[in-house]
């Protein structure tokens, strides 16, 4: 119940900085946000959460779900029960565009856990423009090279 | 209309996070490199010691690497197209330095390392004709 009262506390609106997830959510737009959920949604949702390495509040898509797989180096990684793969929209080149440097997600800080999810991004309320629900992609589960996952212990020798 | 602007104006800023280039560059950092190279050489030239060569070679491999770097995120991030207008023969500048930072790290000859002094401080004169000190130092470059 108190977990609960906490989520129902927000945050319920965001304003948007920086340019990560061009073109689907531009600097300065306004989303609402479902503070309730509690679980890592379906891939391709945009999520709000809080960073792991500066617990700054971010926003990103879900690239990869608990327990699946996801590339990463020359081999893979398997995502624990609570983690998600969270990926930015915008490629180098249309964040360099906005002014911006790369973009930073899971690529650069890793797995995020479910601890970390501070909501769903559902709707954008403005500008009046771009009023709408931000633009779904279906996601297909990540696909990852047959050879060892990057995390395992090397063998000796 | 600005009264309801402001009450459905959210409280909370999330950032679609990317890097964030800090914009400060600077020819002085490959010339410190540069310059570092260029002592260990001379007194690579003036000790026989052994131990004393071995590890000098080492920092002055170090060092030279940190210069290219240094060279290569200047011409890279600092350096635009439109500077070319000013500065023709730029991108030949960077390509000539940056090789012979390649030929200092390889070579223990106190001239090879004069050389790359003299052409960063080319560039610095390029970065200073693109108005590099005012762009992006916070109060010019000291002194």
């Amino acid at each position: 119940m108190e977990r609960l009262r906490h989520r129902l506390r927000g945050p319920w609106r965001l304003a948007i900085r920086q340019a990560s997830m061009e073109p689907t959510i531009r600097e300065g737009d306004w989303l609402l946000v479902d503070p309730t959920t509690t679980r890592w949604p379906r891939r391709g949702t945009i999520v709000a959460f809080l960073e792991p390495d500066s617990g700054a509040l971010a926003v990103k898509r879900v690239a990869g779900r608990p327990g699946e797989r996801v590339p990463f180096g020359s081999g893979y990684l398997e995502l624990a029960d609570d983690e998600a793969w969270l990926l930015a929209d915008a490629t180098a080149e249309a964040t360099a565009a906005a002014g911006f440097g790369e973009p930073i997600d899971s690529r650069r800080y890793g797995p995020v856990t479910v601890a970390a999810l501070i909501g769903r991004v559902w709707f954008r309320y403005a500008p009046i423009g771009r009023i709408g629900r931000p633009p779904p992609r279906t996601l297909a589960r990540p696909t990852v090279p047959d050879h060892r996952r990057l995390d395992e212990p090397r063998p000796a020798g | 209309m600005s009264r309801l602007t402001g009450w459905l104006a959210p409280t909370t800023t999330a950032r679609a996070h990317c890097d964030l280039p800090c914009g400060v560059y600077d020819p002085e950092q490959a010339r410190i490199e540069a310059e570092s190279c260029h002592k260990i050489n001379e007194k690579y030239a003036a000790n026989e010691d052994v131990a004393f060569r071995t590890r000098a070679i080492a920092i002055k491999e170090e060092r030279a690497d940190l210069a290219k770097h240094h060279l290569d995120v200047l011409w890279h991030d600092y350096f635009k197209p439109e500077h070319l207008a000013t500065v023709p023969n730029l991108h030949d500048l960077f390509w000539n330095a940056t090789k012979q930072v390649s030929k200092v790290k390889a070579s223990t000859d106190a001239a090879d390392s004069r050389k790359l002094l003299d052409m960063i401080d080319e560039i610095d004169a390029a970065w200073k004709a693109t108005g590099g000190a005012d762009k992006t130092r916070v109060a010019g470059r000291p002194g």
